[in-house]
């Protein structure tokens, strides 16, 4: 029989925890999680893997500030030698702080670029939410058999299951 | 061994290390009293920090009704009650303010003052009004005295809970620790201008006392962090677990990056402004004998803790978080001693006097706070958020 994707609904935090470690204990593939908040925990539960993001983070640093310092080292002391009150043409300390504005400037803007990206957010895109999970129902998503999964889900105490095409 | 034997063996170590260290220092300071009474201020202050940094640290999470910390809270208050020894530190450095021409506070010395002395200072008569031996020793006692008067009140609230479980001592706790924080912040920024930029009292910098509060946060986490580890591998504290271990590195992450915004904010302003009197502190430092102790300063308190506690996989593992804390108290030791010395010394006069005080002083701090643990239950049974801190995830 083929595999289908089914969600089972759940009312309390410590059910969708206990549910998701089930899941993938009994070998079935946890898809995704849909909660109303953070639950703490639940990264574990479901097997993530550290986020690839912090690297995009790191390389957007240095990055910007990289390029920024190497920008105000070539337009004052390279493409136009700037006197500023004596100090040498290469004045390290001036640079800094706009250094690090860079640096966390573009961290910021291309973690959540980068976020977008991997998880196919654009303007317009429109997504139709699982029903309640963005108020009080906590929903786990399984790929498995339909039979399978249905009881699976029922024994961990889903409120409503459902397979979604 | 038993852990009770392991802590009596940690004593004697501690009391041999603080006999033998502080026999040299006071030698020193009978002998060489410039030098000696100079690593005397270097590791009052720094034990007077310490203690403060975990008064600090405690208010703090209490005023932000935080309940991740409560497995430690015990080692906060550990801390914050070496106070009382800490002030009595602090008080004997008066000893040498009193002491005349031997003072390593030149407002200080006789004649400084005197319009007819050859010593006569004509900037620093024009502080007199502030720097004048009465009103220092008034301002130490009054910062001192408040200091102590909210780690009494917080230790008292707590221990209380333990026996009444009553949730009231925890609103109370929030409202003195409030009290505490604004009284500190106060008190704190005088009193490292009195104690620490008192040495060089031409020279002045407004952003000093953030500066130290900043230095006082990263050490304090740092000291607390340890200790924790420390106690958690004797079996003392079981239930500090990797989650605390975690969050603790990322507040020592956070503030040494703090620490180094601070160290920054001062020094550029001086070194772009580029007035005499300013840039006379760092021309102190940044050039000849402590040039190296200059670069070491910002290696130890922000470049390493920076770059070491960066992974998140490394600042899960306790092994490796006690020694960037060791290298961080070590950063906050150059710190100050570069802070306090290179006024009367012309270069690093780095020897045994150095190596003595620092061996009694670590010895004397670790027996002292031993002690405190000892006292009380490490665990704040009745404390509401004692659930939330178990869980810790």
């Amino acid at each position: 029989m083929s595999k289908v994707r089914t969600v089972g609904w759940f009312e309390q935090e410590a059910q969708i925890l206990n549910a998701t470690k089930a899941a993938r204990k009994a070998g079935l593939k946890v898809v995704d999680v849909y909660t109303p908040y953070a639950v703490h925990g639940l990264d574990e539960a479901m097997g993530l893997k550290p986020s690839k993001l912090t690297w995009v983070c790191l390389l957007a640093a240095l990055g910007g500030g990289g390029g920024m310092f190497s920008l105000m080292l070539y337009t004052s002391a390279i493409a136009w030698p700037l006197n500023v009150g004596g100090k040498p043409f290469v004045s390290a300390p001036a640079f800094i702080p706009v250094t690090f504005e860079a640096a966390v400037l573009s961290a910021a803007l291309m973690s959540v670029f980068a976020f977008f990206v991997r998880s196919k957010l654009f303007p317009g895109k429109k997504v139709v939410p699982l029903e309640r999970v963005t108020d009080d129902r906590f929903a786990l998503e399984l790929l498995a058999e339909p039979e399978q999964a249905r009881h699976f889900l029922q024994a961990q105490g889903a409120v409503v299951v459902q397979e979604v095409p | 061994m038993t852990s009770a034997g392991k802590t009596a063996k940690t004593q004697m170590v501690a009391l041999l290390m603080a006999g033998l260290g502080l026999g040299g220092l006071v030698v020193a300071m009978l002998k060489e009293p410039l030098w000696g009474y100079t690593n005397f201020l270097v590791c009052a202050f720094f034990f007077v920090t310490l203690a403060a940094g975990g008064l600090v640290l405690l208010a703090l999470n209490t005023v932000a009704k935080a309940g991740w910390h409560i497995v430690l809270k015990r080692v906060f208050e550990g801390y914050a009650a070496l106070l009382p020894m800490g002030a009595l530190l602090i008080l004997l450095t008066l000893v040498n303010l009193l002491s005349g021409s031997g003072s390593i506070y030149e407002w200080a010395r006789p004649g400084v003052m005197d319009h007819d002395s050859p010593l006569y200072d004509h900037l620093l008569h024009e502080k007199v009004a502030y720097l004048n031996t009465p009103f220092y020793i008034t301002r130490m006692l009054v910062a001192l005295a408040l200091w102590l008067l909210f780690s009494f009140r917080l230790r008292r609230l707590s221990l209380a809970q333990d026996k009444d479980n009553l949730l009231e001592r925890t609103h109370q706790s929030v409202r003195w620790s409030t009290g505490f924080l604004v009284c500190f912040a106060l008190t704190f920024s005088m009193a490292s201008f009195d104690w620490i930029m008192g040495l060089e009292a031409h020279w002045f910098s407004t952003v000093f006392g953030m500066y130290n509060i900043a230095g006082l946060l990263s050490s304090s986490v740092a000291a607390i962090v340890l200790t924790c580890i420390l106690l958690s591998k004797a079996g003392l504290l079981p239930e500090f677990r990797i989650p605390h271990v975690h969050d603790l590195a990322k507040l020592l992450f956070a503030f040494c990056t703090f620490w180094a915004y601070l160290w920054f904010c001062q020094f550029m302003l001086i070194w772009y402004g580029n007035l005499p009197e300013e840039t006379i502190y760092f021309v102190r430092r940044w050039h000849g004998g402590w040039q190296p102790i200059f670069y070491l300063n910002f290696a130890l308190n922000w470049v390493l803790p920076f770059f070491l506690l960066l992974p998140r996989p490394l600042k899960r593992n306790p092994n490796y978080v006690a020694m960037v804390a060791l290298l961080v108290l070590l950063g906050r030791w150059v710190d100050i001693y570069l802070m306090v010395t290179p006024y009367n010394f012309s270069s690093p006069p780095i020897g045994w006097v150095e190596v003595s005080a620092l061996l009694g002083f670590v010895g004397l701090f670790v027996f002292c706070l031993q002690r405190k643990f000892r006292k009380v239950p490490l665990i704040s049974k009745n404390d509401p958020y004692l659930q939330e801190s178990l869980n810790l995830h």
